[in-house]
């Protein structure tokens, strides 16, 4: 399955890449750079609700932002953003982040929190995000060292939505969560640099 | 060159040494650069210019000048107004730029010779350039309403340029009895942050309903209809009662004049008297554009819209308030945005390459309330030469959002103006 999907997207790539040659077609830093006003610059974000998506697995940006631009994932901003775009656009604004250097926030959270994320983490959460959150590929973002005000954000909306959180698993173990959960969960993968 | 001529370049160059430089630029090399852009105005626009021109293409020489030792950013500034923020927290330096390799020059530059191609600037320095982007926000026109002069704007502060304004008009409001009405004239299109206005009724509304709960607010608009109306017009409901009222132009709203001596506006229909009184004037671009004769009939900057190149003097690009730019809104999100197109055309035309397709976005929030922050965006695209916004995407935070998704807005307002501001100087 993940195979197949990383597959598409390279062709989808090499279209884009083919594309760009094209007279009209705007560049993936010239698309991308408007994003900087809001997620940082290279999509480095200074915090602390606004996720950093700077180095972040091109296929998951690309799934994520599409979802936005056909209003399957739910959003304040995003979704009227996004439907701006072409998918060869999104697939090349996807493929600038995922090519910047990942930074990691500066932030650390309280030792007791730290400890009860790590726990809900290798119990539910490391078979699909690896190496405490540092592993990524195009369903599982990178989640160590990201801002733990969007995690929790990010993490509350998918408990909301329950079996339409996006994979089905992800929102089948996130709704039995509670708050205190969310928080230390965040908490932990935020002090993973 | 004459004996005058060559010792009035010395003295000036001498001055120009002089000037004083904001920060160390490391690495600047003495090797011949690739072109030589002087950036003027070390705002919203000016730089990110600087940025993504020095990050785009190091053997460029970019030099950013400010007028002012550090920059005050009037977005969020009407938090002020409501004792929410600290004018220190819109208060930005200039070394993270310097630190990139910009030099950063403090100058105040009074004339432009678009055919020699330098500036100078009033501590005498003259500068040289190939290309100079010029970003100096909005000036005020200040005979449109009688009476309101820059004097008398001492006595009833705009605040619509942040800095002893803003605390003036802070100070007038915290003096303030409890009871007391406070006027805004909203001033006609097109103008610096059309939901402003809107916003800062609401901010001084969220600061009345603590202290002077008995207060007023009337906004006297020039115009029949604002950004955000109905998010704006139900926010102020949900949250202030009927404390504000809104008077269009239409209906009595469009001021013609001021009394200093009493405090009145002359409206079209009838008088005003307010206890504190917000006169936020007709606007154009920035003074040195105008002199420089970049601007039109309209008072603003024609620019080809593809590259923000003037389209009076073509090596002078224009960016930000000043600037005709299509259909995007004059904000710090669209200076931003439009900075980061016109550097990279910048840099291709100095490279050789043909001339980059654009992309333009714009996003402004509105704080309602300390938990209530409501938003427009705007994806924009370049089509017969105009910026259009592409069909379909953009708008308004939904009318009928819950309590939540507006305090989520909120934040994200702030984590907005975090970003943006790191964007501009790290
Ligand atoms: C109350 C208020 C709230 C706002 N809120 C928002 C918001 O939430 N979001 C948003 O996107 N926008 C907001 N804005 C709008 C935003 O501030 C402007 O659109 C933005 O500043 C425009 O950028 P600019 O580069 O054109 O001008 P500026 O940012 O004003 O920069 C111009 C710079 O040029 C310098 N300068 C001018 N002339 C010279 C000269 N001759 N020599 C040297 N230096 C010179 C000035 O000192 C200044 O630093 C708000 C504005 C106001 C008034």
């Amino acid at each position: 399955m993940r195979h197949r999907a990383s597959l598409s997207l390279c062709a989808l790539g090499l279209l884009t890449s083919l594309n760009l040659q094209a007279a009209g077609v705007r560049s993936p830093s010239m698309l991308a750079n408007t994003c900087a006003g809001c997620h940082g610059t290279n999509g480095t974000s200074a915090g602390a609700q606004m996720p950093s998506i700077g180095g972040m697995d091109n296929g998951y940006l690309f799934s994520v932002l599409s979802d936005y631009k056909l209003g399957v994932r739910p959003s304040t901003i995003m979704g009227r953003i996004m439907k701006g775009y072409s998918d060869q656009e999104i697939w090349a604004i996807a493929a600038f982040f995922g090519e910047q250097p990942w930074v990691s926030t500066d932030q650390v959270a309280v030792a007791d929190r730290i400890h009860a994320g790590r726990e809900i983490h290798e119990r539910q959460c490391e078979s699909c995000h690896e190496d405490g959150g540092r592993g990524q590929h195009n369903e599982s973002p990178r989640m160590a060292g990201q801002w733990s005000g969007y995690l929790r954000y990010a993490l509350e909306i998918c408990r909301d939505i329950g079996r339409r959180c996006h994979p089905n698993k992800m929102g089948e173990r996130v709704m039995a969560l509670s708050d205190q959960e969310i928080e230390a969960l965040a908490g932990f993968y935020e002090s993973e640099k | 060159m004459t004996d005058l001529q060559r010792r009035a370049f010395l003295k000036s160059s001498a001055v120009a040494l002089g000037a004083a430089m904001l920060g160390v630029s490391p690495g600047v090399s003495a090797a011949a650069p690739k072109a030589r852009v002087l950036v003027v105005g070390g705002g919203f626009g000016g730089t990110i210019a600087a940025k993504y021109l020095t990050m785009a293409d190091p053997a460029i020489r970019v030099t950013l000048i400010e007028k002012d030792p550090v920059f005050l950013s009037c977005a969020m500034s009407n938090e002020v107004l409501s004792g929410e923020r600290d004018l220190k927290d819109l208060t930005f330096g200039y070394r993270g730029l310097a630190r990139r390799g910009i030099a950063v020059v403090q100058d105040e530059i009074l004339e432009i010779d678009p055919v020699a191609h330098f500036i100078r600037g009033a501590s005498g320095g003259r500068y040289n350039y190939d290309k100079l982007i010029l970003s100096p926000g909005v000036s005020f026109r200040w005979d449109r309403i009688e009476g309101l002069t820059q004097e008398v704007a001492e006595r009833f502060p705009h605040a619509w340029k942040a800095g002893p304004q803003t605390l003036k008009l802070r100070q007038q409001l915290e003096a303030m009895e409890d009871g007391g009405v406070f006027i805004i004239t909203a001033p006609p299109n097109p103008f610096r942050c059309p939901p402003g206005p809107y916003e800062r009724a609401a901010q001084v509304a969220h600061y009345f309903t603590k202290h002077k709960p008995k207060s007023k607010i009337l906004i006297l608009d020039a115009k029949d209809a604002f950004s955000k109306q109905g998010l704006f017009q139900a926010g102020w409901k949900q949250h202030y009662g009927d404390m504000i009222e809104w008077v269009s132009g239409a209906s009595g709203g469009i001021v013609e004049g001021i009394d200093p001596k009493t405090g009145t506006l002359i409206g079209q229909v009838e008088e005003f008297q307010g206890q504190v009184i917000n006169p936020i004037p007709h606007q154009k671009a920035g003074t040195l554009a105008e002199s420089a004769g970049l601007t039109d009939a309209s008072g603003w900057c024609p620019v080809d819209q593809r590259t923000f190149a003037s389209t009076l003097h073509p090596d002078i690009h224009v960016i930000g308030d000043a600037c005709i730019a299509g259909t995007m809104p004059k904000s710090g999100y669209a200076a931003n945005s439009q900075a980061k197109v016109c550097a990279a055309a910048i840099v291709a035309a100095v490279s050789g390459a043909p001339t980059p397709e654009p992309s333009y976005v714009n996003t402004c929030y509105s704080l309602i309330a300390p938990e209530h922050g409501i938003s427009v965006a705007g994806v924009y695209a370049l089509a017969d030469g105009r910026i259009v916004e592409v069909e379909g995407a953009g708008g308004i935070s939904p009318s009928d959002a819950d309590d939540r998704i507006r305090a989520v807005e909120a934040r994200f307002a702030h984590d907005w103006f975090r970003n943006i501001t790191a964007d501009m100087f790290t």
